[in-house]
């Protein structure tokens, strides 16, 4: 969330020589990210950003406080010239307070942690002064009549949003907060509809109409227009997990509800009622016509933290005076004390007790909370940098091997004219389908953004086939003929059944897909294989080649990557150097499926050919058409052998 | 016969035609050689000796500079030109996804300084991925963080089981596998969030860092992201910690890097430098290991203190090669991949 606010404002509060562009600077390295400052009319509009934990400083004074503890580190003057927070309470509240009354009644009081309101009579409506109506355009929000500028005022200035309601329109002067019922409707003031969920804040008026979804948006039948005579001025803290929900839920989102729903401070009702009650008498000629109505069941206690000095040093790596540590804190309002003496060394014998500032309860918890106050205000610029010390810690050497092994692939088959590719790890149902798989046995997104990406894959095989028909049309200006692409990734293998599920396997695979021919293909699986020693020619049973499949003229092929890993050799088996003769022979065969009988292929030539102890190695010399002239090494690592020899083996084939 | 002749003419000869036409001329059937040697009938006995071996010298010598004619001519025809400027033999060129490099550097970087690169589940339980890091059940944090949910029935203690939408659930396994620290990890992973825009792919890339030991501060948490940024980013590069809120870490930080472009000053030639606008380029987000995160992970808080980052691959690729289109990531398009 962002809020905007101007500089005069913030000088309003806050007593400083720092310019608009020392401020912007000096508050996003400390504190609130300023990320914007723009120059409108004689003013400036900071565009500030509020972290999620820190709706405290969603506001003019908030800012102020900040403000007052940052500059004064860059050696700029900041000081609060007035507190607002102090200035205004209850019994600034003066004027005839019996003219009006209202019958509140709050069902289940977790619903509001603070109730208040007051009626003031006789307002005038018309347009706001000049100041308010500029600052708020400049804000970023709509300038609309005094009353309503009014509670928009009011929550820019103190980050408390404030409501108002036409005091005649609310039937026999009755509020009734409840939980919504489910289904139970409400015209917004933006003149919309809304269906409750159940379990929203509500309020009813005497007649049991909804006047307010409460800290989101106000009723249409009870809302201030130009003959508005009486308001109600109305200002609550609620339960921000309930705000959010319905937020949520309905889809209906206001300013006032993205501070409510993060939780504010239910002590700041107090000054930003009196101080709209100033403003509407002011601005609007009102007078105050009831008594104050407060039900505040839970006032929160003082927080405390004790912590020890040395714990700042030891978590940011530097010592910070301890004087600088108090000034830093009470700048930022909380208060500093001396805590109890614990322990016997120093490091832990002096410690200071911290009270926490009412607006700060949601956020503060630990003593970290604190070390983060000080560490930013001083400035993480300041901080020096230094590595930690170097320590051994082992890498279990199956993550290791992982990793060393994707690399070494990866490098291997780009050196081959390989492109790897990276693809979601998500498929559609028609790509599955293709493959003749299950989708339903595959892990499904619940809420996929698309029927795309809506599994996820159990083979890297259909990604890598669309990689292939996508690629098709393209011109690249690699002009190797073809596609030929990999992809090492993880497919995931569902665990479990229906009822009772584990986590899926994550097994790494190694996809290749190329639209060249089988032979290109079988080569790289060959090649992959020799590059890791695995002799997979002699090892037939224990690691065969992987199976090429063929899609519409495509080859693929997928191999579990562990498995590569596990049979690598990473120096191949030697073979001692002899000197006898190697003998040469060339032999065609004529290779045939022939049904009847059986067969005649490389393999099993090789299979007959490999009975001779002698055979080194068979290479292949050229194949016209079915006419196959295979080369064939002969040689004993013990004698000579002869040409006889040799020829008699290869007879034997 | 006058040498200087046969030699002038056989030396003029330019091809090797030419010089088969000496050859007879002078070595043929009918040639000059032979017809000396006819007339050798009208030279007197006494010389006839003499005249004989003249001739067959003579003979011999046209012999040779025919033959030496003939290899210069043959091998002048053969000298075509040569353009050494055309390219080598062609080998193939394939390529490695951008990702798989700046994964590989940023190992390597981590590496050098005693971290450990793991690999751990891209699918997990909700509390992996939220619980563990002090985000419990119901947690508007958690809204931030928008998450792939799996069609499956929950587990009765860990939640739903969820894509992971960050690496830092490796930072609850991690302590679980180490059990007592020292930690120095370097996890990276695939991760996943249902949004699908020009800035952003359903699925992405993160490296998690993790320190943990007895005595580890914000002052080490700035050396590392020094040391980072100047290896990864170049020489010079400088990072700064801008305050900010994450559930899991407390302090928290963002992470601005100095930008290259203009050197960390916002203006490039006197004008606004397009790449930063401000002199800083945000990396991501860092902290120090929340205590209940500590906890979470069985390792003593009050004994032990430590740092973490996660950043994006992506970003990291985009900052420092301006590949700035990251729908082509995962395309597949080979226009894309065979660049790299």
């Amino acid at each position: 969330m962002n809020i905007k606010i101007t500089h005069n404002w913030l000088l309003d509060y806050l007593d400083t020589d720092a310019t608009p562009d020392q401020i912007r600077e000096y508050l996003s390295l400390c504190g609130p990210s300023v990320e914007n400052v723009e120059k409108v009319g004689d003013d400036y509009v900071f565009d500030i950003e509020v972290i999620s934990n820190r709706i405290d400083y969603a506001s003019v004074i908030g800012m102020a406080q900040e403000a007052q503890a940052i500059l004064p580190m860059f050696g700029k003057k900041a000081k609060f010239r007035e507190n607002s927070l102090e200035k205004y309470n209850f019994k600034n509240i003066v004027g005839n307070k019996n003219l009006c009354s209202l019958q509140v009644k709050i069902i289940n009081p977790t619903l509001c942690s603070r109730f208040t309101a007051i009626v003031i009579e006789n307002v005038r409506i018309g347009p706001s002064p000049k100041f308010i109506s500029e600052r708020l355009v400049a804000c970023g929000i709509k300038s609309i009549n005094n009353v309503v500028d009014t509670s928009n005022y009011l929550m820019l200035a103190l980050g408390q949003p404030v409501h108002t309601f036409d005091y005649d329109q609310i039937k026999g002067a009755t509020m009734i907060m409840r939980e919504s019922k489910k289904g139970e409707k409400i015209i917004t003031l933006d003149k919309k509809e809304v269906t409750l969920p159940g379990g929203d804040i509500v309020m009813e008026d005497g007649s049991g109409r909804l006047i307010d979804l409460c800290g989101i948006m106000g009723g249409l039948n009870s809302s201030i227009n130009e003959k508005t005579k009486n308001v109600v001025v109305f200002v609550q803290t609620y339960d921000k997990v309930r705000i959010r929900r319905t937020t949520m839920a309905t889809g209906v989102r206001t300013i006032a509800s993205t501070f409510f729903e993060k939780g504010l401070d239910p002590e700041r009702v107090e000054p930003t009622l009196v101080y709209g009650v100033e403003l509407l008498e002011k601005y609007a000629q009102g007078k105050i016509a009831s008594k104050i109505y407060d039900i505040y069941p839970k006032k929160q206690g003082k927080k405390l933290l004790v912590m020890s000095y040395g714990l700042f040093g030891k978590k940011i790596g530097i010592e910070i005076p301890k004087k600088k540590i108090v000034s830093i804190l009470t700048n930022l309002g909380f208060g500093v004390s001396d805590g109890p003496k614990q322990g016997q060394t120093l490091l832990e014998g002096l410690t200071l007790q911290v009270s926490v500032p009412s607006w700060r309860v949601n956020d503060i918890n630990i003593p970290e909370d604190i070390i983060e106050e000080v560490a930013r205000v001083y400035g993480y610029h300041n901080i020096p940098s230094k590595l930690q010390p170097a320590v051994y810690v082992e890498q279990p050497k199956e993550m290791e091997n992982l990793f060393v092994f994707q690399n070494r692939i990866k490098t291997f088959l780009k050196h081959l004219g390989l492109n790897e590719v990276i693809n979601y790890s998500m498929i559609s149902e028609d790509q599955i389908k293709e493959f003749n798989l299950d989708p339903k046995k595959h892990l499904r997104l619940s809420n996929s953004l698309s029927k795309d990406i809506e599994y996820l894959r159990m083979s890297l095989l259909p990604s890598l086939l669309k990689n292939i028909k996508e690629n098709s049309g393209k011109t690249k200006y690699n002009s190797a003929p073809g596609l030929r692409l990999f992809e090492i990734a993880k497919v995931y293998i569902p665990v479990g059944n229906k009822n009772i599920c584990s986590l899926p396997q994550e097994i790494y695979r190694l996809g290749i897909a190329v639209n060249t021919d089988y032979s290109d293909l079988k080569g790289i699986i060959e090649a992959i294989y020799k590059e890791l020693n695995i002799n997979f020619e002699e090892n037939k049973n224990i690691f065969p080649l992987p199976e090429i499949i063929e899609k519409s003229g495509n080859y693929m092929v997928e191999v579990d990557f562990q498995s590569l890993i596990d049979n690598c050799q990473l120096v191949p088996k030697y073979k001692s150097l002899h000197p006898y003769a190697i003998i040469k022979l060339d032999k065609t065969f004529e290779v045939r499926a022939d049904i009847k009988t059986a067969p005649t292929t490389y393999a099993g030539i090789k299979q007959k050919a490999l009975k001779s102890k002698l055979l080194q190695n068979i290479e292949v010399v050229t194949l016209y058409k079915n006419k196959l002239t295979l080369r064939f090494y002969y040689s004993s690592p013990e004698k000579n052998i002869t040409e006889e020899e040799a020829k008699d083996a290869l007879n034997k084939v | 016969m006058d040498q200087k002749k046969y030699e002038l003419e056989i030396n003029s000869a330019k091809t090797l035609d030419e010089l088969s036409q000496l050859e007879i001329k002078y070595l043929g059937r009918n040639g000059q050689i032979n017809k000396l040697l006819s007339e050798i009938k009208n030279v007197p006995n006494e010389e006839k000796r003499e005249y004989g071996q003249k001739v067959n010298l003579l003979k011999t010598e046209i012999k040779k500079y025919i033959e030496i004619r003939k290899l210069i001519v043959s091998k002048e025809k053969s000298e075509v030109f040569f353009d050494k400027t055309l390219p080598g033999k062609a080998y193939p060129k394939g390529s490695i996804h951008i990702v798989s490099y700046a994964i590989e550097e940023i190992t390597k970087i981590f590496e050098k300084i005693g971290f450990i690169r793991v690999s751990y589940p891209e699918v997990d339980w909700e509390y992996g991925a939220f619980e563990s890091l002090n985000m419990p059940s119901g947690h508007p944090a958690r809204d931030d963080v928008e998450t792939s949910f799996i069609d499956v029935p929950a587990h009765p203690n860990l939640g739903k089981m969820v894509l992971t939408p960050h690496t830092s659930n490796g930072q609850n396994r991690e302590m679980k596998r180490v059990k007592t620290p020292p930690i120095r990890m370097i996890n990276i992973s695939k991760c996943y969030r249902p949004n699908w825009d020009p800035t952003h792919t359903p699925m992405f890339h993160q490296f998690e860092g993790l320190c943990v030991d007895s005595d580890i501060s914000i002052v080490n948490l700035r050396g590392t992201l020094d040391y980072f940024a100047e290896k990864y980013f170049g020489k010079g590069t400088k990072t700064r910690l801008r305050p900010h809120h994450f559930q899991f870490t407390e302090p928290s930080f963002e992470v601005d890097i100095s930008c290259n472009n203009c050197g960390g000053i916002g203006k490039y030639k006197g004008e606004k430098c397009r790449v930063c606008k401000s002199g800083w380029l945000e990396l991501g987000g860092t902290g120090m290991v929340h205590p209940n995160v500590l906890r979470e992970g069985g390792i003593d808080p009050s004994a032990n203190s430590g740092w973490a980052f996660g950043f994006g691959i992506e970003r990291v690729i985009m900052m420092k090669y301006g590949l700035d289109d990251i729908r082509n990531y995962y395309s597949g398009d080979i226009r894309f991949l065979e660049q790299f």
